[in-house]
């Protein structure tokens, strides 16, 4: 396992957003990290960014044990993660973004604007190099993001609703961007609340619900599971599909 | 482009090494001297407070350390106040850490407001304290034994060295806004998370910055105490001090090169003409004036002078290239 999150619980105060989840990741997967609005998805990726320390378990990377690490050191060992509210560094240039990406690879300027070049080329940026990072819109935000934690040449990248927020065009677009990305090499986990987005990415689904796993397994697999049509749609949803009046 | 730029930097250079020898006196001499002298603490604090965008308002407590420091070694022992420099370095350093890193867990206006508290403790500190002169403060030699005094008559000596000075630190600006130190300051002003979240170590190059802010705004105190010869509390450690600082940085273009050096060229002959017309009861009036500046760059320029001659620049290239273009347009019909 690349990443392995052991009996993860963070509580923040006495609600317990996550609690136990145990998770693991194989080299070069995509694993889709789903779940209705408020269970705990993001706490969890949090916690495996090294944005928060969780408040028991532990949470491994490649035999290292990075539960209390913080951040920079996360970027450093190989995990790169997005956010979901785009934090681009608007006074910067795309490629100038990038590049602070790149710096955690290569110390100096000229091999780190070479590096940059490769992920804009990449990640279909090279045309916006020289704009200011502040002046794109949302899908180029988005797709900047992913482009600045490529940069760091991670080989697990965490993805926090890149795809929320687009229109359907733009989805489409973004999915190849992240197949894109998955294709050089990088392992993957994609955070996501659209269950149709992540059904075509990834090729193993966790699904959390009030904290915890509930469900894990191949897409199909997973959306016909009970406790999951249960988790999104309700008691009633779940019984009636179960008894086969829901098509 | 790169050869208008070269020609560019030479005629700076080139104003800035002749200025003394067109304007001569001793009224655009001293002026001249104090414009470079502001430059520097500006240009200093430009590194954590522009670049880094962590806006300290305590720059005083370093200014005040390079200035006490060489006049207190003259004091002690009577020794060059040359030797004191480096003396004021180490202080500023030393407190540089010591005030760093309690105070950048604080973010935004709890920075700066952090960095006014700690300065002005200082100051009342430093003014009950007879070892450093108390409220009296600090003299220098009265008479030079020697060059190693630092005490010229004329200001154009001065003049030169703060110059020089000046250039060394625009030099390290310069060299740390292309490479990796810049970029990662940079990040760090924009957004500290996700400048984490891509590797930048950012609490170790805060405090770095800040050091080497710290050690450049305790040299240009000690640049201050050689021409003076003098320093209380007032002059070297009061919030006026920090506050010209951040002014002329943001006046000019704070994160830019030369936004400081433009600042102080604009603020100090202003300041100079305000005091000489109000006299002594000029003092508060600088305050007003100042609080005027703030409120005028907050709210209609905050990039600057720098960034607003910039915008204004590509305004009128686009205007033209449309004019052109339509000119163009109408032959063609």
């Amino acid at each position: 396992m690349l990443l392995e999150a052991n009996d993860v619980t963070m509580a923040f105060g006495g609600f317990l957003a996550v609690s136990g989840a145990s998770l693991g990741v194989a080299e070069g997967e995509i694993v889709g990290l789903i779940g209705p609005n408020g269970a705990g998805k993001s706490t969890l990726f949090n916690c495996l960014a090294g944005d928060l320390k969780p408040t028991s378990g532990r949470v491994v990377f490649d035999g290292v044990d990075v539960t209390r690490a913080n951040p920079e050191t996360h970027a450093k060992i190989g995990i790169g993660r997005t956010f979901q509210v785009p934090a681009t560094f608007t006074d910067l240039t795309v490629l100038e973004n990038v590049m602070v990406g790149a710096f955690a690879r290569h110390p100096n300027a000229t091999g780190a604007r070479e590096a940059a070049w490769r992920v804009l080329e990449l990640t279909g940026l090279a045309g916006q190099a020289e704009r200011r990072a502040g002046n794109l819109g949302t899908p180029g935000r988005k797709r900047l993001e992913i482009a600045r934690a490529r940069a760091t040449a991670p080989r697990l990248v965490l993805l926090d609703e890149a795809l929320a927020g687009l229109n359907p065009a733009e989805v489409q677009q973004a999915i190849e961007l992240v197949r894109a990305i998955h294709r050089t090499g990088v392992t993957l986990v994609i955070v996501e609340h659209i269950m149709e987005v992540i059904l075509t990415l990834a090729e193993r689904v966790v699904v959390f619900n009030q904290g915890r796993v509930i469900a894990q397994g191949p897409p199909n697999d997973v959306v016909n599971d009970p406790a999951v049509i249960d988790a999104y749609l309700g008691h009633s949803h779940a019984r009636r599909s179960q008894q086969g009046t829901i098509a | 482009m790169r050869q208008s730029r070269t020609i560019g930097w030479a005629a700076l250079a080139i104003a800035l090494l002749g200025f003394p020898l067109i304007f001569s006196g001793a009224y655009y001499e001293q002026l001249a001297a104090l414009v470079i002298l502001s430059a520097i603490s500006a240009s200093a604090w430009n590194l954590i407070g522009g670049y880094a965008g962590q806006v300290s308002v305590g720059h005083a407590v370093f200014f005040g350390a390079g200035a006490y420091m060489p006049l207190l070694f003259y004091k002690l022992w009577a020794v060059s106040p040359l030797l004191g420099f480096p003396a004021g370095v180490a202080v500023s350093l030393t407190v540089a850490v010591v005030i760093g890193v309690p105070t950048f867990r604080l973010s935004g206006h709890y920075f700066s407001m952090a960095t006014i508290a700690v300065a002005e403790l200082i100051r009342i500190l430093v003014g009950n304290w007879d070892f450093l002169g108390a409220s009296i403060g600090l003299m220098g030699p009265p008479t030079a034994r020697g060059w190693w005094d630092l005490v010229f008559r004329s200001s154009v000596p001065y003049y030169y060295i703060f110059l020089s000075v000046l250039a060394v630190l625009l030099a390290f600006t310069r060299w740390m806004e292309r490479g990796r130190f810049g970029y990662y300051l940079r990040a760090i002003r924009t957004n500290e998370r996700a400048a984490r979240s891509l590797g930048v170590p950012v609490s170790r190059y805060k405090l770095l910055a800040l050091m080497v802010s710290a050690g450049f705004t305790s040299l240009a105190g000690s640049l201050y105490a050689a021409k003076f010869g003098f320093i209380d509390p007032n002059s070297g450690l009061a919030i006026l001090v920090s506050v010209n600082m951040v002014i002329m940085a943001a006046l000019g273009g704070a994160g830019r090169l030369l936004g400081p050096l433009l600042g102080a060229a604009i603020l100090v002959p202003l300041q100079t003409t305000m005091n000489s017309i109000f006299g002594g009861g000029g003092t508060g009036l600088t305050y007003v004036f100042y609080g005027g500046i703030i409120l005028l760059i907050a709210r209609f320029e905050p990039g600057g002078l720098i960034q607003m001659t910039e915008r204004i620049l590509t305004r009128l290239r686009a205007h033209a290239a449309r004019s052109k273009a339509q000119a163009g347009g109408v032959n063609a019909a």
